[in-house]
């Protein structure tokens, strides 16, 4: 349904492509675009893996290393059927600029294990995940490249990896990937801050452009981690959050709904499904055609499309998920005058806070919640500054700005360091 | 693949064992910038594949060739964990490569190729990791440049991360010898059990390049006649046996046999189906093939060359009951030269030359009396048999080890 006429270019594609966009706008030599466009390292592992009924399985598992010219490689690892080098690549790219845009002291990197983690039990995805974690056991490090949880992977799974890459090495390395337990070397803040950073940049859009906070209308589509969090920030800073949905539909309030009943319910009941409070129940595909003054798509890929982006009724978009807005319905927002400040700038908080633990365990010195709020609002408004003051040099949108904001600090790195000889 | 499944089904190897060695452990896929003579910056894919470590550090060539893929780095992964399991070595298998063309690079173009792809797989390799050698387009002085771009990055002179280095860097003596000696040493036992003595026993030997010429000069030595030889250009024959150290003089002075005076011309063909007792095919791959089998003449193959012989000739070949000596140990000496190379710089303490013969003489003899061993309690081929050993050695391995976690 949602974007039948991307098939024919797969996610790599997509992501040379977005590149090439950049390079060619900022004039760059073509060998900065032939470096850029290929993935440093691909590392494909095969693990036995004992299963519960006493035979052995192989796994298949990638980790990418895009590229660590401005640092090590930083990405998630995620467990999926789905998981394919293609997709993998593309994702490990993302992270490239995305680290970029942000100004993190790393490159970017994906992996990710071909494997059913619903048909496996807790031992099995343990022996999976330690079996894996050796595999790649060279090619991983604090100061190679640092993993982080991603798709059907969380904080326990990046325990085992921590726990298996510090007894493989012999000395115990929290920093070797994040997304960790607080208690064995994770931050503060982690869950919040993917919705903090979100709601940083919304903030500082407001103020830029003399928008009373108070009085912006918001929909947020999708209520996990991320929307909630956008909501509830948002909502405690006083903006009327007007419109709330996860997979079950959502609710529509004009004057602003309750978020932290909402949240309260959501504890309970896990879904949003069967709330009282006021509010109009909504489903999500005219949640998403609301009037408001920003539109937050944290839910999932390719929800903004070519059917429905001329029916969208908000000011602007702000990408909480990773690629909510499919390329033609992106160009359709562009004519509207429709901003979109788009993904690896506004979901840079998850990353951002990623980078904090790493900073943390380096150091071995941790942080409280107040001190990684107050840096990653500094990163985030940094990054939205920079993004603002080149669209708005070059009149260009969000999404090209921030593209070549990340782009061009990778050639200056590039650049002096030097390349192929 | 298949013949990995019929070796297991034979010994009854478990299924999970047979899943974990029917996969490459870890491939790695690497892309790196030259900066090429023009300026301009030229993107190169290239590839280490390390199929398995179960029995040590991993072994296996390097290759840049334009069809290099990963496909094929994986299955030539494959036959070298088997080849060092099967020689008795305490390593696994690997193999890497870059897709080029290395003729059209000039010389500085290849220093800093090799110096990038060195980089790009340098978490991967080292002397207790995975160690390169040379192989297709790759010569001495690529591995020296790769032991000198990991040292270099690694902060320490690290001889052992590569073999068929120059003796005067690490390289070992008697490498260019190795696999022509091994093979004399098969031919010269083969013959011992079969035929009682290699005094004249009549050889033909295709192929005059390392291996071809040194098991010439040795067999010749032992007493053997070779009756044939040849290089690309030409055979020559000699029913009564021809001067080996004569035609290589000869070769030496002009370049190839070509009008050698003192036995007869004869083409590469026929010279495969002459009649012989031991035909050793050292040249290129696939040259017995379904076409000649029926017509060769001798009592047994030795392959010299990488699959000298093609699925189809080796099935006819064994239905008329030649016996075939797989490369797989036949060639063997290579390998084996590098393992004393692997040691020597280990312990930083070189060997003579008598002594590198001397050990490779041991090692491919043991392996060759397993082979013969499990070819006698099992009834099949030789080179079924060699697999079997290979196998086994592994399967056993595997166990001991388990499987992590």
């Amino acid at each position: 349904m949602a974007c039948e006429s991307q098939k024919t270019s797969s996610p790599y594609e997509n992501a040379v492509a977005q590149l090439k966009q950049a390079c060619d706008y900022l004039g760059f030599s073509d060998d900065v675009f032939k470096y850029l466009s290929k993935p440093m390292r691909i590392v494909e592992v095969n693990c036995p893996v004992l299963m519960d009924n006493g035979s052995i399985e192989m796994f298949e598992g990638f980790r990418v290393l895009h590229n660590n010219v401005r640092g090590p490689g930083k990405g998630g690892i995620r467990y999926s059927p789905n998981v394919d080098m293609d997709e993998v690549m593309a994702l490990a790219m993302w992270m490239t600029w995305k680290c970029a845009v942000v100004d993190l002291p790393y490159g970017g990197s994906k992996g990710g294990i071909k494997c059913d983690p619903s048909k496996m039990s807790a031992k099995e995805i343990e022996r999976l995940t330690r079996r894996f974690t050796s595999s790649i056991i060279n090619v991983i490090g604090p100061d190679i490249d640092i993993p982080a949880p991603d798709m059907n992977t969380d904080a326990q799974t990046m325990a085992y990896m921590f726990d298996t890459y510090s007894m493989g090495i012999g000395k115990t390395t929290p920093g070797v990937v994040t997304g960790k337990p607080v208690e064995i070397g994770g931050s503060l803040g982690r869950t919040q801050a993917t919705g903090r950073g979100i709601s940083y940049i919304l903030r500082e859009f407001a103020r830029r452009e003399q928008l009373n906070l108070p009085e912006q209308k918001v929909v947020i589509q999708g209520f996990g981690n991320v929307g909630s969090w956008t909501a509830k920030t948002l909502f405690d800073w006083g903006a009327k959050v007007i419109g709330v949905s996860d997979v079950t539909g959502g609710y529509y309030n004009p004057d602003g709904l309750d978020i932290d009943g909402l949240l309260d319910h959501v504890k309970a009941r896990s879904t949003l499904d069967g709330w009282t409070g006021a509010g109009d129940p909504v489903d999500n595909e005219h949640l998403l055609q609301l009037d408001c003054d920003f539109l937050l798509p944290c839910a999932m890929e390719n929800q903004i499309t070519r059917d429905n982006a001329s029916l969208l009724q908000c000011k602007r978009v702000i990408e909480g998920a990773n690629g909510p807005t499919t390329p033609e319905a992106d160009a359709i927002l562009e004519e509207r005058g429709i901003d979109v400040i788009p993904d690896i700038l506004a979901n840079a908080g998850g990353v951002t806070c990623s980078y904090f633990e790493w900073v943390q365990d380096l150091q071995s010195q941790f942080w409280d919640l107040e001190q990684v709020n107050k840096e990653l609002e500094r990163i985030m408004l940094a990054a939205f500054d920079a993004v603002y003051t080149m669209k708005h040099e070059k009149n260009i949108s969000y999404r090209l700005a921030t593209y070549l904001i990340a782009v061009n600090r990778i050639a200056k790195a590039v650049e002096y360091r030097g390349v192929g000889s | 693949m298949e013949r990995l499944r019929i070796t297991c089904d034979l010994l009854g190897v478990n299924e999970g064992i047979f899943r974990f060695l029917s996969k490459p452990q870890r491939t790695v896929i690497t892309n790196f910038p030259v900066k090429m003579d023009s300026e301009s910056i030229e993107m190169f894919e290239g590839y280490r594949v390390l199929h398995s470590n179960v029995l040590g550090p991993a072994k296996g060539g390097v290759q840049f060739t334009p069809t290099c893929s990963v496909a094929e780095m994986q299955a030539l992964a494959m036959v070298m964990t088997l080849k060092t399991s099967l020689i008795g070595l305490p390593m696994g298998g690997s193999k890497g490569g870059v897709k080029v063309e290395p003729k059209r690079l000039s010389k500085r173009e290849l220093e800093l190729l090799t110096r990038q792809y060195t980089r790009s797989i340098f978490n991967v390799i080292g002397p207790d990791q995975d160690i390169p050698g040379p192989d297709l387009n790759v010569n001495e002085q690529v591995m020296a440049w790769m032991m000198d771009q990991y040292s270099t990055g690694i902060g320490k002179t690290t001889p052992g991360v590569v073999t068929g280095k120059p003796v005067e860097i690490g390289g070992t003596l008697g490498r260019e010898q190795a696999v022509g000696w091994g093979l004399a040493y098969i031919l010269k036992e083969y013959m011992e059990k079969e035929a009682e003595e290699i005094r004249d026993q009549k050889i033909v030997i295709q192929g005059i390049g390392h291996v071809g010429k040194n098991v010439a000069i040795t067999a010749s030595r032992y007493g053997a006649k070779i009756i044939g030889i040849s290089d690309s250009t030409t055979g020559l024959y000699d029913e009564d046996g021809i001067n080996i150290n004569d035609v290589l003089q000869w070769k030496q002075e002009n370049g190839s046999l070509r009008d050698y005076p003192r036995a007869n011309p004869i083409s590469n063909d026929e010279m495969l189906t002459l009649k012989c007792d031991a035909l050793l095919p050292c040249a290129t791959d696939s040259v017995i093939t379904k076409d000649n089998a029926d017509k060769v003449q001798c009592r047994v193959i030795i392959e010299g060359a990488n699959q000298p012989t093609t699925l189809d000739a080796d099935r006819i070949i064994d239905e008329r009951g030649i016996s075939l000596i797989p490369d797989i140990i036949a060639n063997a000496g290579g390998v084996t030269a590098s393992y004393f190379e692997w040691i020597q710089d280990l312990s930083s303490l070189h060997w003579d030359i008598d002594r590198v013969n001397r050990e490779l003489g041991k090692i491919i003899l043991t392996a060759f009396e397993k082979i013969v061993q499990m070819k006698r309690e099992n009834a099949v081929s030789y080179r079924q048999a060699a697999h079997m050993v290979a196998v086994k050695r592994l399967a056993t391995a595997i166990q001991y080890r388990g499987f992590y976690p």
